[in-house]
């Protein structure tokens, strides 16, 4: 692959992107701490409520209540329900982040991604996605032990496979980015559906400040293959040529108005048993 | 021999491939009308007093952004202080409450786009931003009629709602950047307050789908946040930027509903 680039100013972008990447990473810690402090105090809440209905309802009041005080309790329920739905979600969340810096990881090995022979912009971009997705995992897996539950270390059960099928036939740098587009497309997917099964707005919007980077990630991935397709490698650069980019690379990028939702991933897919 | 004639796939077969994907685009919108309609059916209750927010929409006018300086963060040429000249009217005053008041924000928010890339394109064709490269032609068209469908989509449920749809850009934030469009000299100006303007949707969506209370309008809010993250993605590129800088989407740039005026 042809590559033409100012590797001085791309030197002075990577910094400046490294020092924004650090300033996201610290808000994103603050904002996994807010939603942890706001998860604490409702799970505290909660507990609360139902110990003071429990001194309340001493057992001969119980007895005498019957159902009143299991309706009680059944109303406690499922904000503890709606945790271990939580954990389930981040866990399944994590699994794919996993799956995707063991792609990411595993393209960086070819010559055509990381080794000599590869384009310097490809293979920054699959240096720092990689580390973006290791940030996500830990994010996720953060979220679900301050929750109760465990970190997921493994990788998609479903799609792990799959990888595992596709890295072999792997030929040139177009393998590589139609693979990345297939797991970034189902990771937002899933996030973008995930904000709407958590059950706080923290998590939400964590689920959705990850679901804009993985469809970002897509974005460039989709204007790469179009310019890998279009045999003008050479516009992979950073700055490019906008003046020579095809007319149709200016929308590639997003192909919906509507992120779709169709192949997220069950809640429960990457779940630790 | 041009770029064009070098290629493997041709500009028509490239156009083609933005065509299907215009067809993928157009199958998508009759499921998201489904969720509005289903939304606009149950809205006695969000016209019921409930509150726009949890935490986040109480944040008031110290919350808004001021796009304008998140422009010139990004580069952009304007040194006005940004935010707001003219003051929100009061909520009681207003007949968008609760959740619906984040859907005219949307909405609003959408119209100020589909204005500022209108009026890019004016710009461009009356010869004020020099040559613009066709890629760039392309984005304003599909970005415009992205935001454009998230505009009606957003409108859909106010009128489902039997409330008026926003139909301009009332903003605190709007007179700032139809100024900041007007002194636009190039493509590279032009693509940073476009940027500024992704930013701040796709953040705003975020912290939307955080903060109301009905499903469908968190599940709305969710599906478009990442659409105008991908448009800044590309805009990134385009400015010769990194076009994934930031491993979680930012909160610093989102409009809250008090930058509503209507």
């Amino acid at each position: 692959m042809e590559n033409r680039i100012d590797e001085r100013r791309f030197a002075e972008l990577m910094e400046e992107s490294a020092d924004r990447h650090s300033d996201a990473m610290h808000q994103g810690r603050a904002g996994l701490k807010d939603y942890v402090d706001v998860v604490s105090d409702v799970r505290a809440d909660v507990r609360a409520d139902a110990e003071r209905e429990h001194r309340r309802l001493s057992p001969v009041a119980l007895a005498a209540a019957g159902g009143a005080g299991a309706l009680l309790f059944a109303q406690a329920v499922p904000a503890w329900a709606d945790s271990a739905n939580d954990v389930m979600v981040l866990q399944t969340a994590a699994g794919i982040e996993n799956l995707a810096v063991m792609v990411y990881k595993t393209a960086l090995t070819l010559p055509f991604v990381g080794g000599s022979s590869a384009n310097l912009v490809v293979k920054t971009f699959a240096q720092r996605t990689m580390q973006q997705h290791q940030d996500h995992a830990n994010a996720f897996n953060a979220a679900a032990q301050q929750l109760g539950g465990k970190p997921q270390s493994g990788t998609d059960p479903k799609y792990t496979p799959i990888v595992q099928q596709a890295v072999p036939t792997i030929k040139g740098p177009g393998d590589v980015v139609g693979l990345a587009i297939t797991l970034e497309d189902v990771a937002a997917q899933t996030y973008v559906k995930d904000v709407s099964l958590v059950s706080t707005g923290k998590l939400k919007q964590l689920f959705g400040s990850i679901a804009g980077v993985e469809a970002q990630h897509k974005a460039v991935l989709l204007a790469v293959q179009a310019l890998l397709n279009a045999n003008a490698p050479q516009l992979i650069a950073i700055p490019t040529d906008a003046s020579k980019l095809p007319a149709a690379a200016g929308s590639v990028g997003f192909p919906d108005a509507f992120y779709p939702t169709a192949n997220a991933l069950p809640a429960s897919e990457g779940a630790v048993k | 021999m041009s770029e064009q004639g070098e290629m493997h796939i041709s500009e028509s077969e490239l156009r083609s491939m933005t065509d299907d994907l215009d067809e993928m685009h157009e199958s998508t919108m009759p499921e998201v009308r489904r969720t509005l309609a289903d939304w606009g059916a149950n809205l006695g209750q969000l016209t019921r007093g409930r509150r726009a927010s949890r935490r986040g929409f109480l944040l008031g006018a110290s919350g808004v952004v001021a796009l304008g300086a998140a422009a010139a963060c990004s580069g952009g040429t304007s040194s006005s202080s940004g935010g707001s000249s003219s003051a929100a009217p009061s909520r009681s005053a207003s007949p968008y409450t609760g959740d619906l008041r984040v859907v005219a924000l949307a909405a609003a928010l959408e119209n100020l786009a589909v204005t500022a890339y209108k009026g890019a394109q004016q710009a461009a064709q009356a010869g004020r931003l020099g040559t613009v490269p066709p890629a760039v032609v392309t984005f304003i068209q599909t970005a415009m009629k992205q935001h454009a469908d998230h505009a009606n989509a957003w409108n859909a449920v106010l009128t489902g709602a039997k409330l008026p749809p926003i139909t301009g850009a009332p903003l605190t934030i709007t007179q700032q950047q139809v100024t900041m469009l007007n002194s636009a000299k190039s493509v590279t100006d032009v693509a940073k307050q476009a940027l500024a303007l992704e930013n701040s949707a796709a953040q705003t969506y975020q912290f939307a789908a955080a903060n109301v209370s009905s499903p469908q309008g968190i599940s709305t809010a969710a599906t478009i946040e990442p659409v105008e993250a991908q448009h800044a993605a590309i805009l990134y590129f385009v400015l010769g930027q990194y076009p994934v800088p930031d491993a979680f989407i930012k909160q610093d740039q989102v409009l809250t509903p008090s930058a509503l005026t209507a």
